[in-house]
């Protein structure tokens, strides 16, 4: 029912003259999630949440908020609130009037309002900083101010476009925290914006992958990493090996590919023909090196490169021209492998991941020459 | 956020300033021009459409002649202007730590000091029994005042460059301000010393800002007419004078929106070359 | 060889200063002498024979001169009500419609500002006697608004521009509409810059004299009076309203400075910090 979804897209498309920002985008987010939309600058997140905003209009499509279709209602008549990604409090307003500017708005008299203010302050932990200036506090604080405005009017959803980016490291996974938290508290609906991928794998009940305006995999967490459904999303998220390979023999629940001569084992279903070109993907920390355990791929390997990241150790292996990274906790490292030694590469069957050759151009790499 | 031509609805916020625009500013440019076409012979204005007032301007050598010796002085104006102001926005810019905004803002205070007031300064400081003969003539060093300081070409210089020094001060120094200071650095580190740096690095960053100044002071000395009939007398007649003196004593309309209109097409290219060449930062014309 | 840079370099330095100092003083002496000769009772400075009040009293019982001060600031409050609205008005259009030729349109509104007060002068005087428009306060005072309108607008804008789109996203997002949104956001947000104009625009036509002279009947401000009072000669009246224009000039800077200065501090806290 779509009454039950607190957002609905249905072919939300926009277009910025000839340029197509989103393109066909469909989703039902339930009440009470927490949703992400996930991808690289220009992909077309901000669009849509601005979409679900208010403050752009879908070319075509709609947007159902609560049921209701709310395509062409303006931005301050819409039940949704966002948090911008600097914040934009009122310079001239103190916090507590900042706060209390939604409210006043809806025509609610400012004491009447005080003790939602105070309470959506007690939330977010700043408590006495009223009379301050938005100029007089933090970076973090004013983030937590402008997390209290928009909640202060208790919206249908609360939109939030990448909230953290402008803090450090740790204050910003102290955040993650601290937001998480309160949308479990309150329960509302979260739609939530970034390029960082931790962040949305952490975060969310549910992610939209987004590449040029288009949803690549909108599923769970464990969905995407596990079962990316484009070499695209396969190269977003977390550390993935790309090699090519050739489909030998495909019986629909198994698929056999020639990688480098060697044989190579995938457990899932594969859409190609034999013959075809394929994109092979393992994750590097599915990787072993020199595992006595039993396991489908073995494939021996020349080691050209070890990286010692503190953590784990990153190991470069070849296998003819192909490249593979094996990713090994440095207490499972053997200290006495060196750079020229034959290693043997070992993984399950299941973490085989092939994609068409095709789908190779989208993805994410990091090299001098993609710089 | 894109660029693109927003809906026709959003336009009535241009009403106000296209009405203003319409009214102040190209209505009159046209009637202006309109009436560049008609003749008057006495008092009265003989609407039929001609050619004879640009003709005259082209063919009387009177004018040419003017016009030409307008445009050199206010070269040469302008080239003083800028000896004048660039050291010392150098100065102010690189030079100075401490009381650099106090320093600022006392380059800038002429340019709020009366425009009258400068002229009737110079006007004591120049004449007959003005500061400098007055000086001289207490040290005993001439018995008569001279005459060479007012009433001529020279004093129309020197008070115009007055005029001008802040006009200029203030976009070669936005100009300098935004060379970023690393850059000095940089420099140093590879080797040049304080003259290589200002020819290498900063004169061409700051050209922009020097263009801007240079046309800034060039368009105020050629437009002026107070000064060159205050100060000019009869050897210092600007083109100013000519177009002003055709709404006042000669008296002849449609002359003086000949000239007037010339004056507008030299002033308005002049300007377009600001902002192909000049900085547009902080400038009014552009983005 | 490092020593050796540093001494050249500090000799430059020390050239240079006293370049500066000498613009400086070519800058002030001018004023200086006016400010002298307000108070001397003699016509030369040589012989400082004591100081005066005496032109000062002459100033005040000057009917026509009184009158032209009063002229003035009416004109000058006059024009910076009507520029304050259409450059304003103006303001918003630039920086939030876009259209093709939206550069020239900006060059077309500040050409009044950046042209010869002469050109201006003749334009405005044609188009008003082809209306059949006496000379009159009223032409004196469209002059005005013609050269402080570009000001108001140029600033405001700026200001607009400096304050970036997000305020305004943030106020609708959160229920204001179009109206609210000026008057209890962006309103407040560019109000120093309009004080910041208005004063500037101010001070730039109580000066005013090129657009003046050419506008004005019996009618005349301040500076046309003066212009007239040197038309027969340095009278030492002269000095000394010099002077009490030299005083307002700078009294009106110092304001404005205090709110150009204030407003950027205020608005240069948008960048959350770490």
């Amino acid at each position: 029912m779509k009454a039950d979804n607190a957002i609905d897209l249905v072919n939300v498309t926009k277009k910025f003259d000839e340029v197509t920002a989103v393109s066909e985008f469909t989703v039902a987010i339930k009440k009470g999630e927490f949703f992400s939309l996930l991808g690289p600058s220009g992909c077309g997140k901000t669009t849509t949440l601005r979409m679900i905003a208010g403050l752009e209009v879908p070319t075509e499509g709609q947007i159902l908020l609560e049921g209701g279709d709310v395509s062409s209602t303006p931005a301050y008549r819409r039940n949704v609130n966002t948090v911008f990604q600097d914040y934009a409090l009122f310079p001239h307003m103190t916090v507590r009037k900042n706060i209390y500017f939604p409210l006043k708005m809806k025509k609610i008299s400012l004491s009447a309002a005080q003790p939602r203010v105070k309470r959506v302050l007690r939330l977010v932990n700043m408590e006495g900083f009223g009379n301050r200036l938005p100029q007089q506090l933090s970076g973090g604080q004013r983030q937590r101010i402008a997390l209290a405005r928009s909640l202060v009017a208790e919206p249908a959803a609360l939109l939030l476009d990448e909230p953290l980016g402008a803090l450090d490291f740790k204050l910003r996974v102290a955040m993650q925290k601290v937001l998480k938290d309160i949308q479990r508290n309150i329960g509302i609906t979260f739609i939530y914006v970034t390029h960082d991928q931790s962040e949305a794998m952490t975060m969310s009940d549910r992610i939209a992958v987004m590449k040029d305006g288009l949803a690549h995999q909108i599923a769970t967490p464990d969905e995407i990493y596990n079962n990316p459904s484009t070499a695209f999303v396969a190269s977003f998220i977390g550390d993935m090996n790309f090699v090519h390979g050739t489909v030998l023999d495909n019986d629909g629940k198994t698929c056999v590919l020639d990688v480098e001569g060697k044989k190579v084992t995938a457990k899932r279903a594969v859409d190609l023909n034999n013959g075809a070109a394929a994109l092979v993907c393992i994750r590097t920390e599915r990787v072993q090196v020199n595992s006595p355990r039993s396991v489908e791929n073995r494939i021996s390997a020349e080691l050209s490169r070890i990286v010692y990241r503190g953590t784990d150790y990153e190991a470069t292996c070849r296998i003819g021209r192909a490249e593979l990274r094996a990713v090994v906790q440095a207490v499972a490292w053997d200290a006495a492998l060196r750079v020229g030694d034959t290693v043997e590469l070992a993984w399950n069957a299941e973490d085989v991941i092939v994609f068409p050759r095709e789908e190779e151009k989208d993805v994410i790499k990091y090299s001098v020459e993609a710089v | 956020m894109k660029r693109r031509i927003s809906r026709p609805g959003e336009f009535i916020k241009g009403i106000p300033i296209a009405v203003w625009l319409l009214a102040l500013v190209a209505i009159p440019l046209l009637f202006t021009f309109i009436m560049s076409f008609y003749s008057s012979s006495g008092l009265v204005i003989d609407r039929t459409l001609t050619l004879k007032n640009y003709k005259l301007f082209f063919t009387d050598s009177l004018y040419a002649r003017i016009l030409f010796k307008s445009i050199r002085l206010a070269l040469a104006i302008s080239v003083l202007s800028i000896a004048a102001a660039f050291p010392l926005a150098y100065m102010v810019s690189f030079k100075v730590r401490r009381g650099r905004n106090l320093l600022f803002m006392l380059c800038i205070i002429p340019l709020w000091v009366s425009y009258l007031v400068r002229i009737i300064a110079w006007r004591t400081i120049l004449g007959n029994r003005g500061v400098i003969n007055s000086a001289l003539m207490a040290m005993g060093l001439i018995k008569e005042p001279l005459t060479f300081f007012l009433y001529n070409q020279f004093a129309i210089a020197i008070t115009l460059t007055y005029i001008c020094i802040p006009f200029v001060f203030i976009p070669v120094y936005t100009a300098l301000e935004k060379i970023p200071r690393n850059l000095l650095d940089a420099a140093n580190d590879l080797g040049a010393n304080e003259l290589r740096t200002l020819f290498n690095v900063i004169l061409p960053l700051g050209l922009p800002g020097l263009i801007t100044g240079f046309i800034f002071s060039f368009i105020i000395a050629l437009g002026d007419y107070i000064i060159p009939l205050q100060l000019g007398g009869t050897q210092g007649i600007m083109f100013g004078n000519l177009v002003w003196s055709q709404f006042g004593f000669a008296f002849n309309w449609p002359l003086g929106a000949a000239l007037g209109f010339i004056l507008f097409i030299i002033a308005v290219t002049i300007l377009g070359l600001t902002s192909k060449f000049g900085s547009t930062e902080g400038g009014f014309l552009g983005e | 060889m490092s020593s050796k840079r540093r001494a050249s370099a500090r000799g430059r330095g020390t050239g240079l200063k006293i370049y500066g100092t000498l613009v400086f003083i070519f800058l002030y002496f001018p004023m200086v002498i006016v400010l002298l000769f307000s108070f001397s009772p003699t016509r030369t400075i040589v012989g400082l024979s004591g100081l005066t009040l005496k032109w000062y009293q002459e100033l005040f019982q000057d009917p026509g001169l009184l009158a032209a001060f009063w002229h003035t600031v009416m004109v000058g409050l006059c024009a910076v009500a009507i520029a304050t609205v259409f450059g304003t008005a103006g303001a918003f259009f630039v920086t939030r419609v876009e259209f093709p030729g939206k550069g020239v349109f900006r060059a077309l509104v500040m050409l009044p500002f950046l042209l010869p007060g002469i050109i201006m002068g003749l334009t405005l005087l044609i188009f008003f006697r082809n209306l059949n428009v006496r000379l009159s306060m009223f032409t004196i005072l469209m002059g005005h608004v013609s050269f402080t309108t570009p000001l108001v607008m140029f600033q405001v804008s700026s200001r607009l521009l400096r304050m970036g789109p997000t305020y305004r996203w943030a106020a609708m997002d959160l229920g204001a509409n179009p109206v609210q949104t000026f008057w209890h956001v962006t309103l407040p947000m560019i109000r120093t810059a309009l004080i910041g104009a208005g004063l500037l625009a101010f001070t730039v036509s109580f000066d005013e004299i090129v657009i003046s002279y050419f506008l004005t009947g019996t009618w005349m401000t301040l500076p046309v009076y003066i212009y007239g009072m040197m038309r027969f000669g340095l009278s030492p009246k002269v000095y000394a309203i010099s002077t009490i224009i030299l005083i307002l000039s700078l009294v009106l800077i110092t304001f404005m400075a205090r709110y150009t200065g204030r407003s950027a501090e205020t608005y240069r806290a948008r960048k959350p910090d770490g």
